[in-house]
């Protein structure tokens, strides 16, 4: 039984007496979409057609290069071979080259660390100012939701800038507020020079950065708990914590676990942030993530085939520890 | 959401939100919640605001001894020094790339979104599990590819070679979105609008697209952002007399035998985040509806 | 249902068309080049034209004057480092003697390598002549990315310094030479050292009394000398100044040298002149030496010649300048700073590239350098740098300068920042010849490739 068969053939076959061949892509997805949701119709070659634009531009952008990728890493290509040497084809040694290197288990052991504090906080904040929009008035909530846009619309350059500035040793405002309220001298305190301090800063930028988009997700997830539920609760006397635990997490979990995945894929990433406070200061050697160890390797010193192995080992890396989000989409997948 | 309407559940939630806004209005624990709100939003704002600080002072104000909290030595003469053909050259570039971008990236990840999102076909679950690895891949180590592609393809120092790889970055993420957003309309709707005499045509866009707008603007939104912010692979695919605004805004930083302008600096950050927030303030509304009705279905 | 089918697929065809539609727009309306040449003033305004087909011509240039319609391109280092003037004459020179255009690029120092890596191995793209640091070069020389020099050396005439040439050099052959140098010396405060009571120093260790002196004179904060912890282009003049080095070849292999007792004297000093006359962030660079001093937390600062352009007016009356002093009297040898500049191998116009290095070359242009301050190739030249106290201290520190190791591996020290965190260890109090050791190893890995 296919109760879908009568809107495919409602919708097709008024398609058909259709005089106009040309037609916006509205109207074409209008007619590509006649089906209730989730109960997927059985395509023809039409639901390859739709697909065609993006496997292209995907193909061209990001598959040719990937496969690329995967050659220069069983090859040895460095600054020669960009400038005509023949690529030599070594197997596996620039894996186990990798793999034997201290200071890459070093960026990888950092990296998941920052990404799981990076991602903790950033949740945590993000969810907490969401359920503050929801139970503030009117005007203050607005004024939240403009300071959240604002930093989210921040480039990144124009918001390093501003925490350069923040941080600097000598002029910067946090050592003078600090040490102004008494909190111990903070004179031409060095933020950067300390590893551990440095990723305290890095920290506090990229959280502050990636606050907006878990904020205003969770905020309109939070939107569409309905309210009766919510008042159930309150007459049952459940306290915030039971109505939290029992009834609002619940109902945004979805929306907030794949922010989740997005946030630890982004965050393990992380690129940007870390270069900019690279230039400013600090120990390059022994702040390296795992976007700036690659890009050290390949842009920087031209170990292009050390740097593909890396970038496809990271690649693994971050496929592992989204598996199971992945795993749990795809299964929602054949349902 | 499975039940009831899309339409219909909009005007639920609008109603639902002016009572509870009411009631808050009159309790202490909502006042309470709205200083909150006023706290972090200026917390949250500062650096902003440090920036635009900076911008409109001399640059001695940046290294006094005590910060100075507003312009009180106000000037705008870092907005003069960095409003000059350069500013424009690489405005008109960053523009073209990001419009671009954005438009390429919501038409392709939309029709891809109804591909998966309406039809079972072979292959449907493995295109979904390419998009989402494609996200995960480090995009540091493509750079060299990227270039060497777009060279023999002689897109190398085109705009359209540069919002190519563009798209190719932010389609991912969108097709995601909009798929889950996709997902979340239902048919029933518009075959009622038919029933009433519409044609599909008239009942899509009547019905049915007025309730993605807030899907296409959550990933346009996001594409926006990506293509404007990039600037490592900038420098690889473009020549060196073509610098989109981050590369613009770098170059004033990395200036080797003279002094820094920084107070300039911090006027061309303003400068480069204005179209950002403006764009931002017009489809607000829409895409913080957008986020939830689409990322957030899965 | 098979009509259907069609229809759908004409659709989708229209959607496909619209979207490259949208592609090819992209490139053609808004053609780049445009933007690019648009800022030039004082070129012609049909520069743009002329540059796209120059650039879609594969044949290499005809003889000098016929070239009209050729365009090759320069790319020089740093957005400012080559005043306009330099840049707008050479421009108009090569037109004015060749009949084809000049185009210039700058290319920030940070993006230079990049670029290069990218660029110069491919025709396409590849400028014409291209300007790099001269501790950059020795990277290029070795992998074939330079025209070999030999010929047209006797036509530039007398060219120097020695050391530029040597890193410009590789298995015997010229491919780089000389552009411009630069050298670094002590700005200092004449009224803070007459307050005080101080001289000129006229040795290493008179330096370093007079700027812990200074130092503990000054407020809290106040720098005798402004010694910023990761900046090893001023830092490795010590090691010179103690006849110790950074790395010296051993046969065909590269030793590391900071361990040498004479680096580890150098560096001692180093250190201990920064714990007691520097309040610089251990983890300073080069850049924006000027801007404590101008603040008035600084009485010394070390730095290229340039730097006094960016002293503030009120600080420029009582700023003075001396050339590093050396151990024993004398100048002290300090890190050669400066540029190469060669043809690109895979240049297409590699006569009218030979036409610009002459141009580069002639009387005119190095007049040009020397009187904007920068040391030119052509050592005749070199006195119409003045004869102030700036000059004169640029003239004597750039007679005993020094570069890095020329080996093509050096580039790979400079964007590891081996030699930043080696400064900023020692700087940070760590023993001297216990990391001094450590890094000679890691110098030996790196440079010997």
């Amino acid at each position: 039984m296919d109760p879908q068969n009568r809107y495919e053939n409602v919708g097709w076959t008024r398609k058909t007496t259709t005089k106009r061949v040309e037609m916006t892509t509205q109207e074409t997805l209008a007619v590509a979409a006649p089906v209730r949701s989730r109960r997927r119709r059985r395509g023809g070659l039409g639901a390859y057609w739709l697909l065609v634009p993006a496997i292209a531009v995907l193909l061209i952008g990001e598959g040719y290069p990937l496969v690329r990728q995967v050659i220069m890493s069983f090859q040895e290509f460095g600054r020669a071979q960009q400038f005509g040497a023949p690529p030599e084809w070594i197997g596996l040694d620039n894996y186990r080259e990798l793999f034997a290197d201290a200071q890459m288990w070093g960026v990888v052991v950092r990296s998941l660390v920052f990404c799981a504090v990076n991602v903790a906080l950033t949740m945590l904040i993000g969810t907490g100012f969401a359920l503050i929009m929801l139970r503030a008035p009117r005007v203050p909530r607005v004024l939240l939701q403009v300071s959240m846009l604002l930093c989210w619309a921040m480039p990144v350059i124009a918001a390093m800038t501003a925490w350069q500035w923040l941080f600097d040793s000598r002029y910067g405002l946090i050592n003078w507020t600090l040490t102004n309220l008494g909190l111990g001298d903070f004179t031409r305190h060095n933020w950067l020079i300390e590893p551990l301090s440095f990723y305290l800063v890095a920290t506090v930028i990229v959280v502050w950065m990636s606050v907006p988009f878990v904020a205003f997700t969770a905020y309109a997830a939070l939107t569409q708990v309905p309210e009766d539920a919510l008042e159930a609760g309150q007459i049952d006397g459940a306290n915030a914590w039971q109505r939290w635990r029992f009834i609002i997490y619940p109902s945004i979990r979805p929306a907030l676990t794949i922010v989740l995945m997005l946030q630890i894929v982004w965050d393990l990433r992380v690129f940007a942030q870390i270069h900019y406070l690279q230039g400013v200061g600090g120990v390059p050697s022994e702040t390296h993530l795992l976007g700036t160890y690659i890009y050290t390797l390949g842009v920087g010193q031209s170990e292009y085939g050390m740097a593909s192995a890396f970038a496809l080992f990271v690649l693994v890396l971050t496929l592992i520890l989204t598996g199971r989000y992945v795993h749990a989409l795809l299964k929602a997948e054949t349902v | 959401m499975s039940t009831d309407t899309l339409a219909a559940d909009t005007r639920v939630r609008a109603g639902t939100d002016r009572a509870r806004t009411r009631r808050l209005r009159r309790s202490t624990r909502g006042r309470l919640w709205g200083a909150v709100a006023v706290t972090i939003a200026l917390v949250w704002a500062f650096p902003a605001y440090w920036i635009l600080n900076g911008a409109l002072q001399p640059v001695e104000a940046l290294r006094s001894p005590t910060p100075s909290f507003v312009p009180t030595d106000f000037t705008l003469d870092a907005f003069g020094r960095v409003l000059d053909g350069d500013f424009f050259a690489s405005l008109r570039l960053s523009l073209s790339v990001t419009l671009i971008c954005v438009a390429l990236a919501v038409v392709c990840a939309f029709v891809a979104a109804v591909a998966i999102s309406r039809f079972r076909f072979r292959g449907r679950v493995s295109f979904i599990i390419v998009v989402l690895t494609i996200q995960m891949i480090p995009p540091e180590a493509l750079f060299i590819s990227q270039y060497r592609m777009l060279n023999d393809w002689n897109l190398y120092n085109t705009i359209a070679g540069l919002s190519l790889l563009y798209v190719a970055a932010v389609l991912p993420f969108t097709v995601w979105l909009l798929r889950g957003f996709v997902d979340g309309v239902p048919v029933e709707l518009e075959e009622a609008a038919m029933v009433d005499g519409c044609s599909r045509v008239r009942a899509f866009f009547t019905i049915t697209f007025p309730l993605l707008a807030p899907g296409l603007i959550a990933s346009g939104v996001f594409a926006f952002l990506q293509a404007w912010n990039e600037y490592t692979l900038a420098v690889v695919v473009m020549e060196p007399d073509n610098r989109t605004l981050p590369l613009w805004l770098r170059g004033m930083t990395t200036v080797s035998n003279e002094a820094i302008d920084w107070p300039a600096v911090m006027a061309g950050s303003v400068l480069v985040a204005v179209p950002v927030i403006v764009f931002f303030m017009i489809v607000q509304t829409k895409m913080t509806q957008g986020l939830v009705s689409g990322a957030v279905k899965g | 249902m098979k009509l259907s089918t069609m229809t759908r697929a004409a659709v989708v065809t229209t959607v496909a068309a619209t979207l490259l539609a949208a592609c090819s727009q992209g490139s053609t309306t808004d053609d780049p080049t445009d933007d690019a040449t648009e800022d030039a003033a004082d070129e012609g305004a049909d520069e743009g034209e002329a540059t796209d087909e120059a650039e879609e011509t594969d044949e290499p240039a005809e003889t000098g004057g016929e070239a009209s319609g050729e365009t090759i391109t320069l790319w020089l280092a740093g957005e400012t480092d080559t005043p306009v003037e330099l840049e707008e004459w050479l421009v108009t020179a090569f037109n004015e003697e060749t009949g084809a255009t000049l185009e210039v690029q700058r290319i920030p120092w940070g993006e230079l390598l990049e670029r290069s890596n990218q660029a110069l191995p491919d025709p396409d793209n590849t400028p014409d002549v291209i300007e790099m640091g001269n501790t950059q070069v020795p990277t290029y020389t070795s992998v074939g990315a330079f025209e070999d020099l030999s010929g047209l050396l006797e036509e530039l005439g007398d060219i120097g310094p020695e050391g530029f040439i040597e890193a410009g050099t590789y298995d015997g052959t010229v491919y780089a030479v000389p552009y411009y140098w630069g050298s670094r010396y002590i700005f200092f405060d004449k009224a803070a050292f007459s307050d005080a009571g101080l001289e000129v120093p006229t040795t290493l260790d008179e330096l370093s009394t007079a700027a812990i002196a200074l130092r503990e004179a000054g407020d809290d904060g106040f720098s005798g000398l402004w010694l910023p912890g990761q900046d090893w282009r001023n830092g490795i003049s010590w090691i010179f100044a103690h006849g110790g080095d950074i790395a010296v070849k051993e046969g065909d292999q590269w030793v590391g040298a900071l361990s040498s007792p004479e680096s580890v004297a150098g560096l001692t000093q180093w250190q201990e002149l920064y714990a007691g006359a520097s309040t610089a962030p251990q983890d300073g660079k080069d850049a924006e030496a000027w801007v404590p001093f101008n603040n008035g937390e600084a009485a010394m600062f070390m730095a290229p010649s340039w730097a006094r352009w960016s002293v503030e007016e009120t600080k420029a009356e009582d700023l003075g300048a001396f050339a590093l002093p050396g151990v024993d009297g004398g100048v002290a040898p300090v890190f050669a700073g400066g540029s190469n500049i060669a043809i690109s191998a895979q240049s297409q116009n590699k006569e009218l590239a030979a036409d610009l290095m002459r141009l580069i070359f002639s009387d005119d242009y190095q007049t040009m350098l020397a009187e904007n301050g920068l040391g030119p190739a052509n050592p005749a030249f070199t006195e119409l740098m003045g004869d102030d106290e700036f000059a004169q201290a640029a003239i004597s520190a750039a007679e005993n300068a020094k570069l890095t190791p020329a080996s093509s591996e050096w580039a790979a020290v400079e964007t590891a920042s081996v030699m930043e965190e080696f400064f900023g260890r020692i700087a940070g109090g760590e023993d001297v010849a216990t990391v001094a050791a450590e890094v000679d190893g890691q110098l030996a890995d790196m440079l010997n490739g």
